[in-house]
């Protein structure tokens, strides 16, 4: 018996086992704290502005009062216009890197590229957005300008996850299609991708985030400061949520104080009601693949 | 389960341009520029629905140097600037087939903001010089004779604006500028390590929470937890108070023209739209806005 009770060395190994384990729990804990800290802060200095008033009426008396529908309804364009740029142009890309490219210098110089890409600062790609889309293209300040730029920003994050997700398909699937006499296109349409989507999903989640939150690429591209209309096609200038909160919050004043706060939340909101859809989802995909 | 990514985004970019061929046949007018004029504009804007509801009036602000930018590379069709375009820029304008045609469109009286607390109610053209000015003697509040309650360390802390700022440009010139002629300051620049905001309204939100603050908005901007400067040309002398009233009489030391820039005379809606900016109901909206009217108008 006495070989298998505690020595003082498990005792100690015990100890240092559990302290580093509650060490790394509050690590975590402490990241959760900011996110809690700001929904409770917006919740409680902006809830109250919350109504279905505020979300479907247009802001009146110089944008302090009245409501944000022209800001919801202008980023709910501009974040479907910019996916519909976007996730067929990444998605192809991916496909083509993850299935078709060989491992040559010339491979691996698109995906050096395309992690430089990721790192580019907004506000380059808005001044990039204001010469190519808005000047030289001659899009003018609108939907499609700004979409377009923030699609080029966000680009690398669908490429990466969906080309991470197909590579995460096993290659066992694609040989025995192979085998079966399938071509490489039809293992691709038939077998890779619908095995990848719940990848794909998640950057394309990723991306309606980011999309939505953008304010410097769509400040010079698309967005006003104020439009008292809503915009019926992609060649017409919107407002938007993000800007619309830094409006009111920096520009505007006498702005009552729950306005920019309910603003706030209401962005955020937006955000996680489509991530949470979009999860919900990728779960239920997730709970049909076959390995 | 088999996805169709390109079956879905075409059936998606169908419907976006479903909606884009059935625009309406409305006029949209860019205008752009200013921090000082925007609420103003963004109120003309939000009015004039009500007078021509097939016009609307896109406003975007971003300083006076990003609409004058922008009237230089001909994506606005009305740029605010609360100074005028400098003789290069005009000259590139043409260079890009614009014509600038400078309309008037209202004063703005610049108000010089400190703390609620501060007891220093009045300053001269030269003690402002001193404060913000490059070479000025007054770092601190007891320079200027004053002691300000909340403000331990006694330093000044300087509020000004980012350079592409129509209101730094204006500060710069009448105050500095001035200054600097009579010589009382070297140069007619800046002093360095002035906390320089980016919006009208920033500095005036800072300067009402620092007591040791000073800055300077437009008229606009004030708010009732701040205090405005009572200003005069010569220390000692009588001063103004800013307000529409002095602003409008040109009795106020510091106030300058507002300007609006359309690309040649304007034409068609546009002309509607500068007419009725400029009639008594749209200067009584700028009135109301806190700026002084272009001309004399009596709003109820």
């Amino acid at each position: 018996m006495e070989m298998f009770s505690e020595s003082l060395l498990n005792k100690k190994n015990k100890r240092i086992q559990s302290l580093y384990r509650s060490l790394f729990m509050m690590m975590t804990l402490l990241l959760i704290l900011p996110v809690l800290v700001i929904l409770s802060t917006l919740i409680y200095k902006g809830g109250s502005i919350i109504s279905v008033d505020f979300l479907l009426t247009d802001p009146i008396n110089g944008m302090t009062a009245g409501g944000i529908f022209p800001a919801l309804f202008g980023t709910v364009w501009i974040v479907t216009v910019a996916l519909i740029a976007s996730v067929p142009l990444g998605v192809a890309a991916a496909i083509y890197l993850s299935e078709y490219a060989g491992d040559n210098w010339f491979t691996r110089a698109i995906n050096l590229a395309i992690i430089n890409l990721a790192g580019v600062p907004s506000i380059v790609h808005a001044l990039f957005g204001v010469g190519a889309f808005v000047i030289f293209f001659g899009f003018g300040t609108s939907i499609l300008s700004a979409s377009l730029t923030l699609a080029i920003m966000t680009l690398p994050v669908v490429i990466v996850a969906t080309k991470e997700s197909l590579e995460a398909v096993p290659i066992a699937f694609r040989e025995a299609c192979w085998n079966m006499g399938a071509t490489r296109w039809q293992t691709i349409r038939r077998v890779v991708l619908p095995n990848a989507v719940s990848g794909i999903l998640t950057g394309v989640i990723l991306e309606v985030s980011r999309t939505t939150g953008e304010t410097a690429p769509i400040m010079f591209t698309g967005a006003a400061f104020f439009l008292p209309f809503l915009p019926q096609s992609v060649f017409d200038q919107t407002m938007a949520m993000s800007l619309h909160l830094f409006v009111v919050s920096t520009q505007v004043p006498n702005v009552p104080d729950a306005l920019p706060y309910g603003v706030a939340l209401v962005l955020i909101a937006m955000v996680l009601i489509m991530n949470s859809i979009s999860i919900a989802f990728r779960m239920h995909l997730r709970g049909k693949k076959k390995w | 389960m088999s996805m169709h990514p390109l079956k879905t985004s075409f059936a998606v970019t169908a419907i976006v341009c479903a909606f884009g061929v059935q625009a309406a046949d409305r006029t949209v007018i860019q205008n752009k520029g200013s921090d000082t004029l925007v609420n103003v504009a963004q109120a003309w804007a939000e009015e004039y629905q009500n007078v021509d509801s097939n016009v609307a009036i896109a406003v975007s602000g971003g300083g006076s140097g990003t609409g004058i930018a922008a009237m230089i590379n001909g994506t606005v069709d009305i740029a605010n600037a609360s100074r005028s375009m400098k003789e290069k820029e005009v000259k590139t304008a043409k260079s890009m087939g614009q014509n600038p045609i400078e309309h008037v469109v209202g004063y703005d009286a610049l108000a010089v903001f400190v703390h609620g607390d501060n007891p220093n109610g009045t300053l001269s053209i030269e003690q402002m010089a001193q404060i913000f000015g490059r070479g000025g003697k007054s770092t601190a509040w007891s320079d200027v004779g004053a002691k300000v309650p909340g403000c331990g360390s006694d330093e000044i802390v300087v509020v000004s604006r980012q350079n592409n700022s129509g209101t730094y440009a204006y500060f710069r010139k009448a105050v500095l500028g001035a200054a600097a002629k009579k010589g009382v300051i070297s140069k007619g620049s800046f002093r360095m390590g002035t906390l320089d905001m980016h919006g009208s309204k920033d500095v005036v939100d800072l300067v009402e929470k620092t007591p040791c603050a000073i800055g300077y908005s437009g008229l606009a901007y004030a708010t009732d937890h701040v205090k405005m400067a009572c200003i005069s040309q010569e220390t000692g002398g009588s001063c103004v108070s800013p307000s529409v009233k002095t602003a409008s009489d040109r009795s106020y030391p510091i106030a300058r023209p507002l300007f609006m820039y359309t690309n040649g005379e304007p034409q068609g809606e546009i002309k509607k739209y500068m007419d009725w900016i400029l009639s008594d109901v749209g200067q009584c909206i700028l009135v109301k806005k806190g700026y002084a009217p272009a001309r004399d108008v009596s709003c109820g």
